[in-house]
Formats: structure tokens, sequence, C-alpha cells
């Protein structure tokens, strides 16, 4: 009798999860395996194939060049996953306190993230432009530089220009996540605390921190999932320059697929891009996990 | 007790010294926007800057309709992103309920690959897709978008659903399947009337991640008359000159959609993407 109803009840599942996962199959799982496919090839895509087996990896890995884009892409994304979960963080604290007007603060710090990236990317571009750029004249009128400063086309600041870019763009998505973690942490928590004479910082500290810590876990991971690969907003304000000083990979992938047509190459980079991800997310999780028990 | 009236009051200015700062953050790009948007070719040079422009002009949202084809990158962007969202919560609605209601064997790995999907660079299939439409002839057609959007968006779609349907108790299916309903009936009379929310907030999420699509727009479209407004904008500051105040406009066009969503679905936006995120 329970065996049929388990069997019946395995059906439904899928029936219902069926349609998802053919997709799944058909879009990325496919493409993924054919993509690996293709990192061992020496090949135009079209007529000439040529099998090299891991040739593009031992050049990839022995590459100065190459591991020096895997350094740089790192920097950026620990840079800009640090800053979101900084800000996303305190403001998730600030407005989750039963202050007055801390539901229209909500909806106005949520914007940036409605914002499409190449629009983020457009506007600050603008607002950092040497010739007449908002900054500049900020800047001027308070007579903190002298000449105009052109912070994405100089080579020591390009970076962070970028990365403040980023950050703006992405601290919303973490404040959401953390705002709904927080709703999940008991309020006697929050009262015992008081009670034992803890001020707003340390209840922060020991009672909001330790309750977000596997939402934590989670943003961390898909924070530097998603920076890491990063493409648009770097591409549309420097395309990877000065002299290189902000060439993530995701911009590598596209110039050696598309400008060079080194498809095999390509692939075989984003392979690499998947290892580096899934070791990431793997020690993140040993490590989180560790220290809560 | 006067010291724990004081470390409030410290906390609280802090507090909203950090909110006004992020405000302000947050407004000035975008009054700077309007603001150029609205100046002419010229105006935009003039020094010190007008913040607010003494002689605003439409001039660049006209120019922008008659020199790129902008009404057909918004209709591009729409029949793209309209269909990859449709066919995505479709998908996910059934597939987040199938997998919150019923145990069955590849389950767990089922879940897992679509969490690992989140890992995979999306980059990773650029060069086969750019391989596969081209055996079908789809480079530079918006159909190879649809499919590709519909592929990022299924696997966070399925989890948001997923997670919104946990939040709705069994009791009510099991309800519905003493009266004899089937389990689809039990799925689409009772489970997904109140799930509408969820399904909303989904949509939402398809909808923005499909507009805000780059990457793949830029490397499988071409032809003008096929980009979407992601790439239609984006060109611009590609171009010799950089005309701001156009630029300027078309951000604005670009954020249109976004806007409208915001005013009606903001409540759904949050609710839905929490639940999400949270359950596991």
């Amino acid at each position: 009798m329970k065996s049929a109803f388990a069997k019946r009840e395995s059906r439904s599942g899928y029936v219902f999860a069926g349609p998802a996962a053919l997709f799944m199959l058909a879009l990325v799982f496919y493409p993924m395996a054919y993509g690996i496919f293709i990192s061992t090839q020496k090949t135009n895509l079209i007529d000439d194939w040529e099998f090299v087996g891991g040739k593009y990896y031992l050049q990839l890995i022995t590459d100065a060049a190459f591991l020096g884009t895997l350094g740089k892409t790192g920097l950026f994304a620990a840079l800009v996953v640090i800053g979101n979960m900084v800000v996303g963080l305190l403001l998730a604290a600030i407005v989750n306190q039963k202050i007055p007007l801390a539901n229209f603060f909500k909806v106005i710090l949520m914007l940036p993230w409605l914002f499409p990236e190449v629009v983020v990317a457009l506007i600050w571009k603008w607002i950092f432009s040497p010739l007449f750029g908002l900054l500049n004249h900020f800047l001027f009128t308070f007579d903190l530089i002298e000449t105009e400063t052109d912070i994405l086309g100089k080579d020591s600041t390009a970076l962070a220009g970028v990365v403040f870019v980023c950050i703006w763009k992405g601290y919303p998505i973490v404040m959401l996540m953390m705002m709904a973690g927080m709703k999940n942490i008991p309020q006697e928590r929050y009262e015992a605390a008081a009670i034992d004479g803890a001020n707003k910082w340390q209840q922060f500290r020991h009672v909001t921190l330790p309750g977000l810590k596997p939402i934590i876990l989670v943003a961390v991971i898909l924070e530097t999932a998603w920076w890491f690969k990063h493409f648009t907003i770097i591409w549309l304000m420097t395309a990877g320059g000065p002299a290189g000083k902000t060439e993530v990979i995701s911009i590598e992938v596209y110039l050696q697929a598309f400008t060079n047509f080194n498809f095999g190459r390509a692939a075989a980079e984003s392979v690499i891009i998947l290892v580096i991800l899934m070791a990431v997310s793997f020690i993140y999780s040993r490590v989180l996990r560790d220290e809560s028990e | 007790m006067s010291n724990k009236k004081s470390n409030e009051l410290v906390t609280r200015i802090a507090s909203y010294s950090i909110l006004i700062f992020m405000t302000a953050l947050i407004f000035i790009p975008i009054l700077w926007i309007i603001s150029t948007s609205l100046k002419s070719e010229d105006a935009i040079w003039d020094t010190p800057i007008e913040v607010i422009p003494s002689d605003p002009t439409l001039y660049n949202f006209k120019n922008l309709w008659s020199t790129h084809p902008f009404l057909q990158y918004l209709q591009n962007s729409l029949i793209v992103v309209c269909s990859a969202t449709f066919i995505s919560v479709c998908v996910s609605t059934f597939a987040g309920y199938g997998i919150s209601r019923f145990n069955f064997r590849g389950r767990g790995a089922y879940m897992a690959f679509l969490l690992a999907t989140q890992l995979f660079p999306s980059i990773m299939l650029l060069i086969p897709y750019y391989k596969i439409f081209m055996t079908f002839g789809l480079i530079d057609n918006i159909s190879a978008l649809i499919i590709t959007y519909v592929s990022f968006t299924i696997p966070f779609c399925t989890w948001m659903m997923r997670g919104y349907f946990a939040g709705i108790s069994k009791d009510l299916d099991q309800a519905a399947s003493i009266d004899g309903a089937g389990r689809i009936k039990v799925f689409t009379s009772v489970i997904l009337p109140i799930a509408w929310p969820g399904v909303a907030a989904t949509a939402i999420y398809a909808f923005i991640a499909g507009w805000n699509e780059y990457l793949f727009a830029l490397s499988f479209i071409n032809t003008d008359t096929k980009k979407t407004v992601s790439l239609g904008i984006g060109q611009l500051i590609g171009e010799y000159r950089i005309l701001w105040g156009e630029v300027m406009a078309g951000a604005l066009y670009a954020l249109v959609p976004m806007v409208i969503i915001f005013i009606f679905f903001n409540r759904y936006m949050v609710s839905g993407l929490s639940a999400g995120a949270v359950k596991e």
C-alpha cells in the first residue's frame, strides 16, 4: 500500500519537475558539456576542428598574463563582494530598527538594483568623465584637485572606480537577503541580550550576525560567483583598460573568442572559471561550517 | 540610565546620517541623468555646471529616435524578454511545486544542480551557444536571445517558486485531494490561485534579468534593427563622439519599464525574492 503511494508520489514529482529538467538538460547541461569538448579543440567553429587535448589548459596555467588576469579578477571580485556585504549588512541592520521612515528608506535603498547594468555604467562613466564630469566639477569646487583627473583612465584609480560603481549597483540584493534573514531571528534573543545590558552594537555582533550565518554563507557564495564572472559594467566603462588594469576574465574570454577567434582557448578559460568558482564555494562552505561548530 | 539614552541617541544620529548619505549617493546620479538629458549639446559643456537646465529641451529624446531605431530596440527587447519570462515562469512554477511537494528519485541531485547553475559562469555557455546557434542559423536572430534568457532564468525562478510553495501549508493539498481532486487539479485550482504573488515576483525577477542582459546580445546580434535596448544604448558610448545628452536620454528610456514595475509590483518583489532566498 505504502509503496503504491510512494510510486504515485514519485510519478507526480516527475510530471511537475520534468519539463524544467528537460530544459535544463538541453539548454544548460548539454552546452556545458559541449563547451568542455570545444576547449580540447583548435577550431574556428565552422569547418576546422583539430583535437589538441589539454594543450590550452597547459598553455593557460603557465601563461603569466593569464594568471595576472585571474589575479585581477580575484581582487575585483573580492573588493566588490566585501563592499556589498558590508554595505548591505549595515543598511539592513539600520532599516531593520524600529525607527521613523525606515520603510521609506527601504524603498529608496533598493533603487540601484532596478537600474540595468548598462545604464549604471553609462551614468557613472559620465559622472567620472574628465571633461565636464560631475565628480571633477565637485572636486574642483572644494579645491581637492588642481587639474582634471580621469578616474577611469588612470592606472592607479581605474579599478577602484569600477569597484565603486559595482558596489553601488550590487549592495541592494545583499541588503534584501539580510533583511529577510533578520526577520527569522526570534525577537526574544534581542530582549534577552538587552536585559543583559548589551547595547545596539553588541546586539548586532552577538545576536544578529550569528543568526544570519547561514544566509551570509549563501550570499557570499552567490555574490562571488556573480562578480567573478562580471562583464557588462567593466566592459562599458573601461573595456578592460587602461593598459589592461581592469581586464577581468570575462573580458579576456570575450576578446579571445570574438576578436582573436581563438574559440578553443576561450572555452578552456571559461572552464577554468567554473573550476575556480566551485573550489571557492567549497572552501567557503567548509570555513563557515567549521566556525559555527 | 542616561548613559543608555545617550547611546540610543548616538545610534540614531549615526543611522540617519548613513541613510541620508546613501540617499544622496543614489539620487545624485538619477538627477544628473535627468538634468543632462534635458540639456542641449552646448549647455552640457557650460561652466559653471547647471544642475537645473535653464533652457530645458526634449531635443535629445527626439533625436535619439531619428538617429537610432529606438522603437525597434524597444520592441525587440519586449518580445525577447516577455517570451523568455513566460516560458521560464510556466516551467519553473510547475517544477517549484514538484520539488516542494513530492519525494522522487533524483530530487536531491536536481536541486543541487539548480543551485550549482548559479556558479556556472554564464560566459561558459557563450561559446557553445554561439556554435549551436550558428548551426541552426540563429545568429543575429532574436530567438537566440529568448533561448539564452530562458536558460539563465529557469534555475533561479524554480528556486524562488520552491521557496514560495514551501511556505504554503501541505494541509491544503491534502484537503483538496481528499475531495477527490487529482494532483494537477489540486495544483491548478487550489494552490496556484494563492501562489499568485510568488509567481508575480518570479516573473518580475525573470523580466529584470532579461531586460538587463548585455553580453549575449552583444555577442549574437549584429544588425541594428535586431538589437535590444541594453545593446542599443550600450553602443552609444562606443561611438566616435559621445553625445552625453542622447546617452542619458537613452538611459531614461531603458529605465521606463523598471520604474513601471517598481511602482506597481514593489511589494511582490521584496517578499517573493526573500522567500526564495531564505527557505532552504
